[in-house]
Formats: structure tokens, C-alpha cells, sequence
């Protein structure tokens, strides 16, 4: 990659304007690349590797051979009649995805300037009325902290309210840097349980609690959102209750498994980690029970 | 503003929700029936008419040795006949007696005389495969206040005085008005008496007690003026029955308007209740799907028009479950609850009102010369089309400019002549130069329509209710009313935009491929060349944020505007407005149009109206309503005239905490952008796939099609497609 200004542009993989489900208000959400969890569960898998990747819809391939011709390590290849892509082989060079005009090849990440966001940002303005606004999601879009900071500026100047999607998992001076431009916070607890934490996410949750009790402590506006996870986090809800209500936070949301990520694993070409079946409705609300018995309306 | 009437939903007795669920029943009914018939290919308005199969009407000989029909008392009198022939229907369940059978001109050889025809503009027009408007009817709409103050009585006494009044030498005008009125009252006699007919043998006292009532009221309606809201409605009824009749008119005036002195002095007096009002009025949208409007702005802007009239009126769509075609005028001050309720009932029944946008449609329409005052009393009165009824000849939506077909005749030009004239600016010229040709093509059809329609198919049933044609014994077309606009509908305008773009982009920019292989490509319909295809078609499209699409979709509408608005018509110098509406006309237009440099093959379709295509969002900006509503707001003509913007919103996206008052913000937030017109549906994905693969299982589901509302069932497979597209775009 070339050395690209982390302050003045950030890699996203999307910008999902309109959106309902990431903060109060009809938001533009903001995917920034780059996530330093391995949730087991992820989503959005696209967004955990920093860098610019290949994505591959095979049906969507029209079988015109452009790009076997320009790769230079034999990454596509024919196997029982089927094109793949061989990503041991790959080196992420990207030059198959310019050839590909069926877009069966594609480059998830797009560097993208802050004056360029800004102005995409700024023409939904619009739509979000009084209480909506941008999210910053990811990947952990705490860890562009240097780029959150240019945009969340530009915001402010626009009077367009911001909200940052985090895990929390970030030096708790990037929270104090972002804090200054007084963003509300949609603060990911996944579990209580350290042990349960590190297994499901392959890091610890002590930084993440610390972080979100100063959060708290600064006053700041928080969303805490619980992700469910069947047969994951299941032993979970009432310790993470029990987090929230030590918290200020104004709204508590608990997050179902969906199985939306699925075909992006396919794109990938990785696997898709687990896969529980999603809860259904009276499962989540036995977990809002679970929370209601410690004090805490959580939404679903 | 706080509302000073309930605003509350109408709860319905077990009596009344009987009736509406019957009639709801026997539209269901009806519906199957024709659809058994018509193979599921009714591609327009359902519209209320019933179906007999088997009736045939007998019209009168006609006068002209070739048999057309034509002129104020040869159609006049065929009218007459045939409301008086067709079988009377009476439905129990319903408030209102009376039913249309079918549009006359499919009984009876009624059109334009041969000698009238425009042949010397038939050549441009097939060229461009143009749609010309000339000889377009029924698009104006009446002032319902003048037929119920005077009834139908009191038009033929009307009719009679005017003519005593002006004494013309040629009386044709006045006998065509006064057979029309005459048929009128003899229908509603006949309606009359079937009810009467029906009572006396029906033991069910709830059923003979509305079939007494029918009659009663019907017997009343052949003279007098109706006093009540029930005649009220039944007289809009038989309004109705008329005008779809002849030339399938569906212009209904402001309902809420219109009805609400009945409603409040029925009201105030303790004849009416709540209920039996959205009964009243469900039987009305029963008995057609004319097109209305509820709320908007009075006249000087200083307050909101919804009353709790307009709430009953979205109570009885919702009850009745059938497709209506109503707009509710939003603006800055529309009563919030009102709106909320509109898009509640949207998320309940998966189609409702469309939102008609009050600065978009009278801050442009004021910019054509009329005073804002006036511009306010323009009302959504057709598919997607306004008109001050009563007072405004606007005919809209008759015409087609194929900005596809101007694009088409500018490639070949460039492909024919010198290579040096191979650049984007020499082709936008040649596009230019044709859509030149296209509307001054149109414009001069518009002025042979000014001299001829009058003579050949006179708006008989409108002159009636408006304000003039009488008095001055002049069809409204040619000057009864003293208002005439003449719209341009330009189409295809993402076609062209995406065309132009792929050009930039891939043939001059990147130079991936030549002018003569683009050339060449086109001409072999793409056939072999699928990656070159998709390398033009997959650039950043119209409604890609900064897209090059978006700068060629503002040029080429600026165009298109400016040769619309430059001058009138050439010889009577008659008003243009310009729009960019193509109701369901994209399949066939885009049969007559070779590929295009949008990766489009021949004869696919065209894009929609102001519209991206669908699929347009892709990469880092994935499909959201707003980024739709931004673009279609970005391109409006700006005169007026409503370019729609259709959403179909996932059910679970409303369903959503918060969901409808972002969709509140939308709606205002593309008012504010200078949007005109939004039809909503809203529909889950495996429901609209599920209803697409078997569209017979789902006989109940309604759509929003362009700007009209359909059974899903009733659409040919290639419209169902259209709506399946939009939603997975």
C-alpha cells in the first residue's frame, strides 16, 4: 500500500445512508476497515483486515478469463469447471478486480478524504432531522482516531451529530481526543466474563470496562449494545446488566445474531467462523427478562 | 398547529365493518373474474368498473359514411344510450348505488375523423417514436362544488340558460352538454329503481334498509342537489361512472375539500356518525379510483386544510383494502398526525396514499407565471399529474419525449460523419438538436389539438364542472376554462445520463474502448462483446454520489427544460410545461429503442421518469432511500408538474423503532430538495418474491405501480418485474 495520510483519508468498506438500527435518528453509517476483535460472530468480516481486499462473487462471474490473464501469481484458476480464486496464492495485488466489468471481482476498501466524506456526510443532512445524524462504525473506527478526529471536526462545524459504534478495545486518549467534539457513544459490551470475553473476541475486556466506566464518569451519551450470540453469551446477560446499570447510559439495546455476514465470508473466500442458529424473538426476550431482573430496560 | 377535531382512528360496529368487508369481498370478486379474462395484463389504474363479459352495447349509426363517432351530439348521444343500456348495479353492502361497465370507446367507434389527423407530423413522430399528446383527453379535473350545488337538475337548467344567454348559430356544444346531463338523470332514475327493485325482495332488514335508502336517495338525485354527505358521495359516484366511461377520466378534486360541509352539517345535526362516513366513503372508492387529494395549504398559506374528514378518509382506504389512489399534499405545517397515520396504515397494508409535495409542485408551478395563491389550489388529481380543477386545462400525461431515441439519432450522426467530430460535446450537441426536433414536434401537434379536439372528442363531462365552458358555450380545451398548460413529459433521462457518462468514462477518459468498437457494439446489440457491455454499464451511474452521470442527467435536463419553456407553440403560442413522467411506458418505449451506451440492450427497458436505474447504488455506497430521493430531487423540471420518486421501503425498516419519523424526515427532507410526488410502498422481500412467482396466491396484495395503485395479481409479469426491481435495487 502506499503511504497514505491515516489523518486526512481513512479505508471504508461502506457508507449505508438512512440507516435505522445504529443510533437514534435516520443516520449515515460510516464502515471504516480495521478491527483489533476477533468476534467469532463478525458480521461485517470485511471490515476486520485494515487493508484493501478481494472480494469474489462467483456468480457473477461471466467466464471472460481478463482476470487470469493479468494475475501475476496464478490465483485464479479452474477447478472441476468452477473459477476460484486461490487466496494462498493471492497477493492481494488487486489488479484482477480493475479487469472485471461483471464485477464479480471487487476491492472491499476505498480510501476515501476527509473532505470527501465530509460532503457525502453533509448532502444527507437533510434526512436526518433532529435526531439523527453519522455513526462511525467499523471494524473499530476508534482505532483511525486520527482521521475520526479531522471528520468529527468537520461535523461539528456542520452541525451534524455524531456517534461513535466501539468496542472499546482503544488507549482511553482516543476517547479523551474524540470527547472534545462531544459525540454520543455506541458502546459494544459482548461479555462480562473475562474468560468468556477473550474466547469470543481473542482479547481481554479489561481496557473495554475501564474505558466505558471513565465514558461514563465524563458524561458522555451512551447506547450500550449487548450482542446475543446462542450458545456463545448466552450465561452473559445478567453479568452484562449488571454493567450497564453501574453505567450512565441512556439506552440499552439487545442485539441479536443475524446471518447477514454470510456471504460476505463467501466473498472472502474464508470461513465463517460459527454459525448458531439466530434467536428467536422469545429467546431475546427471555435475555431482556434476564437484564429487566437487574434493573435494566434494554430494548430489542 | 394542535388539531382541534379527533384525530383518532374510527372504530367500526359489527354492522358496518360487515358492509366494507363485503364489498371489499366482491371487489375480490371482480377482480379474479378479470383477471381470468385479461390474463393478468390489466397494466394500469384497476379502476371500479364491473365486469359484465358478456354485455354488448348497441351504439347508434353513425352519421359519417366511415362510422366514426365524433363531434358534441354524435358522442353525446351514444353516452346517453349507454349509460341507459348497461346493466344497472346495486350492491347491497355498498352506501352509493350505480357502476361502470367499461370505457364507451371499446363499444362504440368514437375517435378522431381521419381528415383530423396530424399525418404531416407522423413521420418525426415515428422516428423518434414520440408520444405526442395531440388528441389527448380527460386529463383536467372538475370543481365537484359546482355539480353539487346544482345537481343534476340544476346543470341542465344551467345548460339551457347559457344557451338561451349566447344564442349560438351552431348548437351543438349545448345539445351535446344537455344529453349528457339528460342521460345522467335517467341513470340515476334506473339506479333508483333497481335498488327499489332489490329491497322489496331481500329479508335481511339491514340489507333492505340500505337498498330503501339507495333508491330514495337516487330518486332525489335526478333533480335536486344533494343535501347530505351520503348523496353527496352518491352523486360524486355517478360523476364518476360518467366520466370513466368516456375516455376513462379519473380527476376527483380535493375529497376532503369537496365533502366537508356535508360532513360537518350532518355532523352538527346527528345524522351521521363517523363510521357510517367511512362507510360512505369506502363505497365511493369502491365504486372507482379516481384520483384525489387530502390536505395541503389554503390558498394564502396561513394554515393546514386536514380535517377529521381527512383522517376518515385514510380510514376507509385502510378498512376497504382495495388499491385507491389518493395523495395526501404535504408541507411544512401538514398536521403531523395525519401524516403519521398515512404512513402507519402504509406499514399495515403494504400500500396506501402517495405524498404529493407542496413546494416542489406550486413554488415551480408559480415560476410558470401564476400567482402562489392560485399555484396552492393545484391538487394531485391524476397518476402523477395536478390541475386547479374547475379552473385549469393541464393536459398532462399524454406525451412522451424518448430522450433514448434523441440520444439514439445523435450516436448515428456521429458514427456517420466526420471522425473529427468523435467528442462528447459534438454528440451532446446532436442529442440536443433532437430533442429539439422531438418537442417542437409535439409542440406543433399540441396546436393542431388546439384547433381539432373540440370538433372530435369535446371533454363533455368536465365542461360541466368547471368554470366557464357553459357560460361562454366553449369546450374547455379551446378556451372555456381560462387557464390551458400543455405539458412535456421528457423520458429516459437516466438512460441517456448513464450513456453519456459510460462514454466519458470508458471510451474518452480510460480509453477502453474506441469510439468505432462502441459503435460496433451497438450495432451487434452487444451480441459477443458481454464484458464490453458491462464495462459501459458498470461505471458510477445517475445517483451515485459524484457521479459523472449526475452532471450529463443536469445538463440533459436543462436541455429539455429550456427548449420546452423557450417559446410556446408556434402558431397559438400556447403554454408549455415541462415534466419527466413515464407511467408504465418504459417497456414499450424502450422496445422501440435500439442498444444505448448504458450496457442497455435494444428493446429493454427505459429508465423511470426522473429515476436512476435500478442497481445504480453500488461499491462503497450501498442502496438507501435517500440516496434515490436525492437524486430524482436533484433533476426535477422545476415548473410544477410532479416527476415522482418511487420507494418501496422493507417493512422491517418501518417496523423499526424510529422508522416511520425517518420516513417523516425523508418525505419532508425531499420537499425541501425540491422534490414533487413520492409513491410508497411497503413490502417485505420474500413477499414480493413469493407474490411474483405466484401472483394468484396473493389476490389481496396492492401496489403502488408508477403513480397508481393495482392488485399485484392483475400486472403482467413484465410490471410486477418493474416493482420487484425497484425493491431489490
Amino acid at each position: 500500500m502506499e503511504a497514505a495520510d491515516d489523518t486526512r483519508s481513512a479505508l471504508l468498506c461502506n457508507i449505508q445512508r438512512f440507516s435505522v438500527h445504529d443510533g437514534p435518528g435516520a443516520r449515515s453509517v460510516v464502515f471504516m476497515k480495521g478491527c483489533n476483535l476477533r468476534c467469532a460472530w463478525c458480521h461485517n468480516p470485511e471490515s476486520i483486515n485494515p487493508n484493501p481486499e478481494l472480494l469474489f462473487y462467483a456468480e457473477r462471474c461471466i467466464g471472460c478469463g481478463k482476470c487470469f490473464a493479468v494475475c501475476p501469481s496464478g490465483a485464479h484458476v479452474t477447478r472441476e469447471g468452477r473459477h476460484i480464486v486461490d487466496r494462498e496464492r493471492c497477493v492481494n495485488c488487486l489488479r484482477c478486480a480493475d479487469t472485471c466489468y461483471a464485477q464479480a471481482l471487487a476491492v472491499s476498501g476505498e480510501r476515501v478524504t476527509v473532505d470527501e466524506l465530509a460532503r457525502q456526510i453533509v448532502e444527507e443532512k437533510p434526512y436526518y432531522g433532529s435526531e439523527g445524524g453519522v455513526t462511525f462504525s467499523g471494524g473499530e473506527s476508534m482505532l483511525r482516531i486520527d482521521f475520526l478526529e479531522q471528520i468529527l471536526a468537520r461535523c461539528a462545524k456542520e452541525r451534524v451529530h455524531c456517534a461513535i459504534d466501539t468496542a472499546g478495545n482503544v488507549p482511553w486518549r482516543s476517547f479523551e481526543r474524540a470527547l472534545a467534539f462531544s459525540p454520543m457513544f455506541l458502546y459494544d459490551i459482548k461479555a462480562a466474563d473475562p474468560q468468556t470475553h477473550r474466547r469470543l473476541t481473542g482479547a481481554d475486556n479489561a481496557r473495554i470496562l475501564e474505558n466505558l466506566a471513565r465514558l461514563s464518569e465524563s458524561g458522555a451519551r451512551i447506547w450500550i449494545r449487548a450482542p446475543y450470540i446462542p450458545g456463545f453469551n448466552h450465561g452473559e446477560a445478567r453479568a452484562i446488566a449488571d454493567i450497564c446499570s453501574r453505567v450512565n447510559a441512556e439506552r440499552v439495546e439487545i442485539v441479536g445474531y443475524h446471518r447477514l455476514g454470510e456471504s460476505k465470508y463467501a466473498a472472502l473466500g474464508r470461513s465463517g467462523g460459527i454459525d448458531p442458529e439466530p434467536p428467536s424473538r422469545a429467546e431475546l426476550e427471555a435475555v431482556r427478562d434476564a437484564f429487566a431482573e437487574r434493573g435494566v430496560d434494554a430494548f430489542i | 398547529m394542535k388539531a382541534s377535531f379527533s384525530t383518532e382512528r374510527t372504530a367500526l360496529s359489527p354492522r358496518v365493518r360487515r358492509f366494507i368487508d363485503n364489498i371489499h369481498e366482491e371487489k375480490r370478486r371482480i377482480t379474479l373474474m378479470k383477471n381470468r379474462d385479461f390474463h393478468g395484463k390489466l397494466n394500469s389504474d384497476d379502476w371500479g368498473y364491473v365486469y359484465y363479459p358478456d354485455w354488448k352495447f348497441d351504439p347508434p349509426p353513425s352519421t359519417r359514411p366511415d362510422g366514426v363517432i365524433a363531434g358534441y351530439v354524435p358522442i353525446a348521444k351514444t353516452l346517453r344510450k349507454f349509460v341507459n343500456d348497461m346493466p344497472t348495479y346495486v350492491n347491497k353492502n355498498s352506501a352509493l348505488g350505480g357502476a361502470w361497465v367499461r370505457v364507451i370507446a371499446e363499444h362504440a367507434n368514437i375517435r378522431v375523423v381521419p381528415e383530423d389527423q396530424p399525418e404531416h407530423l407522423f413521420d418525426v413522430w415515428g422516428k423518434y417514436a414520440t408520444r405526442p399528446g395531440c388528441f389527448g383527453m380527460n386529463h383536467c379535473a372538475g370543481d365537484m362544488e359546482i355539480g353539487l350545488k346544482l345537481g343534476w337538475g340544476g346543470l341542465l337548467e344551467k345548460v339551457r340558460r347559457y344557451r338561451r344567454v349566447n344564442d349560438p348559430v351552431d348548437t351543438s356544444f349545448y345539445d351535446g352538454e344537455e344529453e349528457i346531463v339528460l342521460g345522467m338523470q335517467e341513470y340515476a332514475a334506473l339506479v333508483a329503481a333497481k335498488a327499489g327493485e332489490m329491497a322489496r325482495g331481500e329479508s335481511d332488514p339491514d340489507w333492505r334498509r340500505n337498498l330503501l335508502d339507495i333508491a330514495e336517495i337516487n330518486r332525489k338525485l335526478v333533480y335536486a342537489p344533494p343535501d347530505t354527505f351520503r348523496e353527496a358521495c352518491q352523486f360524486v359516484a355517478h360523476f364518476q361512472t360518467i366520466d370513466r366511461i368516456y375516455y376513462a377520466g379519473g380527476a376527483l378534486d380535493q375529497i376532503d375539500r369537496f365533502l366537508l360541509p356535508y360532513y360537518e352539517k350532518d355532523t352538527r345535526e346527528g345524522r351521521l356518525t363517523d363510521e357510517e362516513a367511512v362507510w360512505c366513503l369506502a363505497s365511493l372508492f369502491f365504486n372507482d379510483t379516481h384520483y384525489s387529494q387530502i390536505a395541503g395549504l389554503n390558498p394564502d398559506g396561513s394554515r393546514d386544510t386536514a380535517s377529521r374528514l381527512s383522517f376518515l378518509v385514510l380510514d376507509a382506504i385502510h378498512y376497504l383494502a382495495i388499491p385507491v389512489n389518493m395523495a395526501l399534499r404535504v408541507h411544512d405545517g401538514v398536521n403531523p398526525a395525519l401524516l403519521r397515520r398515512a404512513l402507519e396504515y402504509i406499514l399495515e397494508d403494504g400500500s396506501g396514499v402517495s405524498f404529493s409535495l407542496n413546494i416542489g409542485c406550486e413554488q415551480g408551478y408559480a415560476r410558470n407565471g401564476y400567482p402562489l395563491g392560485l399555484a396552492r389550489q393545484r391538487i394531485k388529481v391524476g397518476c402523477n399529474w395536478t390541475a386547479i380543477p374547475g379552473r385549469e386545462y393541464p393536459l398532462q400525461d399524454v406525451t412522451r419525449a424518448n430522450m433514448g431515441m434523441a440520444l439514439h439519432w445523435a450516436l448515428k450522426d456521429v458514427k456517420d460523419g466526420d471522425p473529427s467530430g468523435r467528442t462528447l460535446e459534438n454528440l451532446f450537441e446532436r442529442f440536443a438538436y433532437h430533442v429539439k426536433v422531438i418537442v417542437d414536434s409535439i409542440k406543433e401537434g399540441y396546436d393542431w389539438h388546439y384547433e381539432r379536439v373540440s370538433r372530435n372528442t369535446p371533454e363533455l363531462i368536465y365542461n360541466l364542472f368547471m368554470h366557464g365552458p357553459v357560460e361562454r358555450g366553449l369546450n374547455c380545451a379551446e378556451g372555456g376554462v381560462d387557464i390551458l398548460n400543455f405539458n412535456i413529459d421528457g423520458v429516459a433521462l437516466a438512460t441517456v445520463a448513464d450513456s453519456f457518462a459510460a462514454i466519458e468514462q470508458r471510451v474518452v477518459n480510460e480509453k477502453r474502448v474506441t469510439w468505432d468498437e462502441m459503435f460496433d457494439a451497438l450495432d451487434r446489440n452487444w451480441e459477443g462483446l458481454e464484458d464490453t457491455r458491462l464495462m459501459m454499464k458498470n461505471i458510477q451511474r445517475f445517483g451515485a454520489p459524484g457521479s459523472l452521470a449526475e452532471k450529463w442527467a443536469l445538463r440533459a435536463r436543462d436541455h429539455f427544460v429550456n427548449v420546452c419553456k423557450s417559446s410556446g407553440t408556434p402558431k397559438h403560442n400556447l403554454p408549455i410545461i415541462p415534466g419527466m413522467f413515464s407511467h408504465g411506458t418504459i417497456l414499450e418505449l424502450g422496445k422501440e429503442l435500439p442498444a444505448t451506451p448504458n450496457g442497455r440492450f435494444a428493446g429493454e427497458e427505459i429508465s423511470h421518469s426522473a429515476e436512476p436505474d435500478p442497481g445504480f447504488a453500488s461499491g462503497l455506497n450501498s442502496f438507501s432511500p435517500s440516496l434515490k430521493a436525492t437524486a430524482v430531487a436533484k433533476v426535477q423540471p422545476g415548473y410544477g408538474n410532479s416527476s415522482p420518486l418511487h420507494l418501496d421501503i422493507d417493512r422491517e425498516m418501518l417496523r423499526r423503532e424510529g422508522g416511520i419519523d425517518a420516513l417523516v424526515q425523508l418525505i419532508h427532507a425531499h420537499n425541501h430538495m425540491g422534490g414533487t410526488l413520492i409513491n410508497m410502498n411497503c413490502l417485505s422481500k420474500e413477499q414480493l418474491l413469493a407474490a411474483h412467482e405466484k401472483p394468484e396466491l396473493y389476490p389481496d396484495l396492492v401496489v403502488r405501480v408508477t403513480g397508481y395503485s393495482a392488485f399485484f395479481v392483475t400486472l403482467s409479469k413484465e410490471y410486477r418485474q418493474q416493482v420487484v426491481d425497484r425493491f431489490l435495487a
